[in-house]
C-alpha cells in the first residue's frame, strides 16, 4: 500500500492525521502543504469529488494507492483498520460506537467553533493584506461554493457576533464534556487511548490560548493535554512544525451548522 | 421480548436509517413509535432515554451491563452492522469503508440538512401550525437543545429567510449532481456493494422524483432513479416503509416498478 499524506501545520485535522499515521506505524511519504494559503486546491496534489467537497474544510489529504481521501477521523479509521492490531480504535462494537459518536460531537460542534475562533485570531490579518487579484487567484480552484464563502468572510473580516458567542459556548461545553469523562481519574477519554483523544486534542489544543476562561479550574483537561502532547506520536507530529507555535495555525474549517 | 428497542418516527431521514439497517440484518426489534409532530420526543419518558430529545435512539440489552442506550443514527447503523450476525453492510475493503463513511458524513451534515430545511418549511411547519398557539409555545419551551428551539420556531411561524432557502435549494441541486455522478461510476453509492451509505442516502432521497421533479427524473438523473428503485425493491426496504403512517413516507410507492 503506497501512502502519501499531504498535510498542513500540525494543528486541527492535520494533527489528527499525522499522529494517527505515527500511532499506526504505516510507512507514508509526508508532503507539507500550506492550508492557510489554500494550497490543498492547487495542482500540487490530486483531487476528486471527496477532497473537493469535503466538509471538513481545509484538512489533510491522504493518497492511498492513487486515491485521494479526506476527513481526518475517517483517515484515522482507515489507518487503524489497515493494521493487524487496531491500535487506536476499539474492536468491540459498543466501544467503537462510543468512539464514533464522540468524534461526531467533535466534528459537528467543536471543530467548526475552534476553526471559527482560530481563523478570527490568526488568519484574518494575513489574508487582508492580499490584493484582490492575488486573493482571487488563490480562490479560483476552490470547487465548494460554501467553503469559498468562508474564505471570503475571513478576508473581509466578517465575523458574526452570534457565531462567535455560539463558538465560545461550544468550546466551553467541550471542555466540560472532557472534564466529565476524566472525572474518574482515567488517562484517556474513553478508557483506552483512541482516535477520540487525537481528534479532541487536535481541535482543542489551540483553544487554550484563545479561550482561557473555558479552561480555568479544569484540572482534568490540563493534565490530559499534557499527556497528549507528550505522547510520542503527537510529539513527532508537532516536531514537523515550521513555526514556533503550530497551535496558532488555522485555515477555514467546517461550517457552523446552518440547520438543526 | 426482543433485546433491541428502537425509538423512531417515520421511516424517513434519521429514523429510517437504523430501521432499515436492522431489517437488513434480520434483527428483531421492539418498535417504539414517537410522533414527532406531537412532540413525543420532548416528553420526560423519552428524555430519560435521550436527554437531547432527538430521534432515533436504540437500546440494546446486555446480560451483564443492562440496557445500553445508543444515539446518532449513522453511528447506530455501524453498531448494528458490527454487533449482529447477518449480511455485511460494510464493504471489506478499507478504502471502500472510508468512502462509505465519507458519503454518510456528507449526507448527514451537508446535504440532508438542506433537504430537511425545505421539508420542515413545506411539511412539518404546516402540519403542526394548526395547533393551539399557547400549546405550541409550551411545546417549544420543553425542547432541550437551544438550536432545536430555533428550528421549531422557524418551522411553526414560517420564518425561514429567503437566502437560507435559496442556499438549501442550491445545495440540493449540487448534491443531486454529485449523487448522479457517483452512481454512474459504480453500482452503489460508495462502492460496488450495497452498504450503509445506500441505506443512509436512500432515507434522504427516496421522494426526490416528487419533491425535486425538475432536478431528479429519468432523463436527467437515470442513475439516481435506478438506484432508488433498486433499494426500494429490497424486501427489507419494503418492510421498513410499510411501517410508515404518514402520507409523507407513502410517497415511496412511486419507486415501485410498473
Ligand atoms: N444527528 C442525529 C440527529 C437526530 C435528529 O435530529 N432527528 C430529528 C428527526 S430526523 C429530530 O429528532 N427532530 C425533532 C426535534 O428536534 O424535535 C442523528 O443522526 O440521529
Amino acid at each position: 500500500m503506497a501512502l502519501v499524506l499531504y498535510h498542513g501545520a500540525p494543528n486541527g485535522p492535520s494533527l489528527t492525521a499525522l499522529a494517527a499515521l505515527f500511532e499506526t506505524g504505516h510507512d507514508a511519504e509526508l508532503r507539507p502543504i500550506d492550508l492557510t494559503m489554500a494550497e490543498r486546491h492547487s495542482d500540487k496534489l490530486p483531487h476528486n469529488t471527496e477532497t473537493e467537497m469535503s466538509i471538513e474544510g481545509e484538512g489533510p489529504v491522504l493518497v492511498a494507492d492513487g486515491e485521494p481521501m479526506a476527513d481526518s477521523v475517517f483517515l484515522a479509521c482507515y489507518l487503524n483498520d489497515t493494521t493487524q492490531t487496531s491500535p487506536i480504535a476499539p474492536t468491540d462494537a459498543f466501544a467503537r460506537w462510543e468512539m464514533m459518536t464522540w468524534c461526531r460531537q467533535i466534528i459537528e460542534r467543536v471543530a467548526p467553533a475552534a476553526a471559527y475562533l482560530g481563523v478570527k485570531a490568526h488568519l484574518g490579518g494575513k489574508l487582508s493584506s492580499f490584493s484582490d487579484a492575488a486573493f482571487e487567484k488563490l480562490m479560483a480552484p476552490i470547487k465548494s461554493e460554501d467553503l469559498k464563502a468562508r474564505w471570503n468572510d475571513i478576508r473581509e473580516g466578517v465575523f458574526d457576533d452570534e457565531k462567535i458567542s455560539d463558538s465560545k459556548a461550544k468550546i466551553k461545553a467541550a471542555v466540560e464534556m472532557v472534564e466529565a469523562k476524566l472525572g474518574d481519574g482515567r488517562d484517556w477519554l474513553l478508557g483506552e487511548f483512541s482516535i477520540a483523544d487525537l481528534e479532541t486534542y487536535a481541535w482543542l489544543a489551540g483553544m487554550r490560548d484563545i479561550e482561557l476562561a473555558a479552561f480555568e479550574g479544569a484540572t482534568g483537561i490540563n493534565g490530559w493535554l499534557g499527556r497528549m502532547k507528550a505522547r510520542p506520536s503527537v510529539a513527532r507530529a508537532l516536531s514537523l512544525a515550521t513555526t514556533p507555535a503550530p497551535q496558532e495555525v488555522w485555515a477555514p474549517g467546517p461550517e457552523i451548522n446552518r440547520w438543526g | 421480548m426482543s433485546d433491541v428497542t428502537l425509538y423512531h418516527w417515520e421511516p424517513n431521514a434519521n429514523s429510517g436509517k437504523p430501521m432499515l439497517a436492522l431489517m437488513e440484518k434480520g434483527v428483531e426489534f421492539e418498535s417504539h413509535y414517537l410522533d414527532l409532530l406531537n412532540f413525543d420526543q420532548h416528553q420526560p419518558d423519552y428524555l430519560a432515554i435521550n436527554p437531547q430529545g432527538t430521534i432515533p435512539a436504540m437500546t440494546h440489552r446486555n446480560p451483564k451491563l443492562g440496557d445500553r442506550v445508543l444515539t446518532e443514527s449513522t453511528a447506530i447503523m455501524e453498531y448494528v452492522n458490527a454487533a449482529f450476525p447477518g449480511p455485511q453492510l460494510m464493504p471489506d475493503d478499507p478504502k471502500d469503508q472510508w468512502r462509505v463513511r465519507w458519503w454518510m458524513k456528507f449526507i448527514d451534515q451537508w446535504l440532508a440538512p438542506s433537504f430537511s430545511m425545505i421539508g420542515w418549511s413545506v411539511f412539518i411547519g404546516p402540519a403542526v401550525r394548526k395547533k393551539d398557539p399557547r400549546e405550541l409555545e409550551a411545546a417549544i419551551d420543553r425542547i432541550p437543545l437551544p438550536e432545536r428551539r430555533v428550528a421549531w420556531r422557524k418551522a411553526i411561524y414560517g420564518a425561514f429567510g429567503e437566502e437560507e432557502m435559496k442556499e438549501s435549494q442550491r445545495r440540493v441541486a449540487v448534491g443531486i449532481r454529485m449523487l448522479e455522478d457517483a452512481l454512474s461510476q459504480r453500482e452503489w453509492l460508495a462502492c460496488n456493494e450495497y452498504s450503509l451509505a445506500d441505506i443512509n442516502g436512500f432515507n434522504s432521497t427516496y421522494a426526490l422524483p416528487l419533491s425535486q421533479p425538475d432536478l431528479a427524473n429519468d432523463e436527467k438523473t437515470p442513475h439516481i432513479l435506478e438506484w432508488l428503485r433498486k433499494v426500494y425493491e429490497r424486501p427489507a426496504a419494503k418492510k421498513t416503509w410499510a411501517m410508515g403512517k404518514t402520507d409523507m413516507v407513502k410517497r415511496v410507492k412511486l419507486l415501485e416498478r410498473s
